[in-house]
């Protein structure tokens, strides 16, 4: 049996995607593959008070191990840690197309608050995400949604580069109610103009603002 | 146009009030001077942040004719670094606002 056009190209996307299956490190930040080990605590993050503006997954730990297990290979699911390697969340790149050179960034979820508080982990994660689609993976557009109940997100994607593309008008029934989806983009351009520049203003003040509070009386 | 202390001051204080609506109970951040926006011991997280920027970027433009960007490259250089207090970010917002001048 040949080995088709189709068959090659599904390799090669499978192939690149792979590479970038590895763990990716920042000044305050680091992403790192999710596994199944990381059923409980995730679970936990999921269906937690924070949790509530995201799509309803799994009710128990078996689920969630053969939701993580059961990820298809055109997805990259990261867990977010602090540099000394506690998990602090999730980030994900989902429905990655090397064909039409695209990508969605879903499932954005700060399950550790506190350990967050002041620092630029949420940037960075966001920053290496980015980093993975249109450094490593080539893409040239990376998509989301951010539900209308969400103002603070929608504010953040677009603070760092992402444009309002759509509203799909009661899409989806979320902490009780039908509510609006607000598609949001942002081209490889737009990362390197926008973005870019704004999450290195603040990781570098962050980095600025640990050194002052470090240094001696 | 400029912007005096008072009004910087208010303006902080509306976007602080602005971030709460959409915060839960226990994440709530009070206006002090001395509180911690940024850095060791802040009481956001930099989602919260962001929303604060955009919305104190947003008011000095629309109100005061002011296009400054709280947290760009060139904010880690200045004498007042912004965002480790509330105090700090409106001493940063008015030596900004005077060099716009």
């Amino acid at each position: 049996m040949g080995i088709g056009a189709g068959s090659v190209l599904t390799a090669m996307t499978t192939s690149a995607i792979e590479l970038a299956r590895s763990p990716q490190d920042g000044s305050f930040a680091r992403l790192r593959p999710l596994v199944a080990e990381d059923s409980e605590l995730t679970l936990r993050w999921r269906l937690s008070e924070r949790a509530v503006q995201l799509n309803r997954g799994s009710t128990s730990v078996e689920q969630q191990r053969a939701w993580i297990q059961g990820r298809p290979t055109t997805e990259l699911n990261y867990l977010i840690e602090t540099r000394d390697q506690t998990p602090v969340g999730m980030l994900s790149l989902i429905d990655i197309d090397l064909t039409h050179r695209r990508a969605e960034a879903a499932r954005f979820l700060l399950g550790d608050e506190a350990a967050t508080r002041g620092l630029p982990i949420a940037v960075e994660a966001m920053k290496l995400l980015y980093s993975v689609a249109f450094d490593r993976l080539g893409l040239a557009r990376v998509y989301g949604s951010v539900i209308e109940d969400n103002p603070r997100m929608l504010k953040w994607q677009k603070y760092f580069g992402m444009q309002v593309e759509g509203r799909l008008r009661q899409h989806i029934f979320i902490d009780g109610r039908l509510q609006d989806l607000i598609i949001v983009g942002i081209l490889e351009p737009e990362f390197r103009a926008i973005a870019l520049p704004r999450m290195d203003g603040l990781i570098a003040l962050a980095g600025t603002l640990s050194h002052v509070a470090k240094e001696p009386e | 146009m400029t912007i005096s202390s008072e009004q910087a001051e208010t303006l902080i204080r509306d976007a602080i009030e602005a971030l709460n609506e959409e915060l839960p109970e226990g994440e709530r951040v009070t206006a002090k001077p001395s509180t911690v926006l940024f850095g060791i011991g802040a009481e956001i997280d930099s989602l919260s942040l962001v929303s604060l920027v955009v919305d104190i970027e947003t008011t000095l433009s629309e109100q005061y004719d002011l296009d400054i960007a709280l947290a760009d490259e060139e904010a880690i250089a200045r004498a007042v670094l912004p965002f480790s207090t509330v105090q700090a970010l409106q001493d940063y917002i008015l030596e900004r606002a005077n060099e716009s001048r």
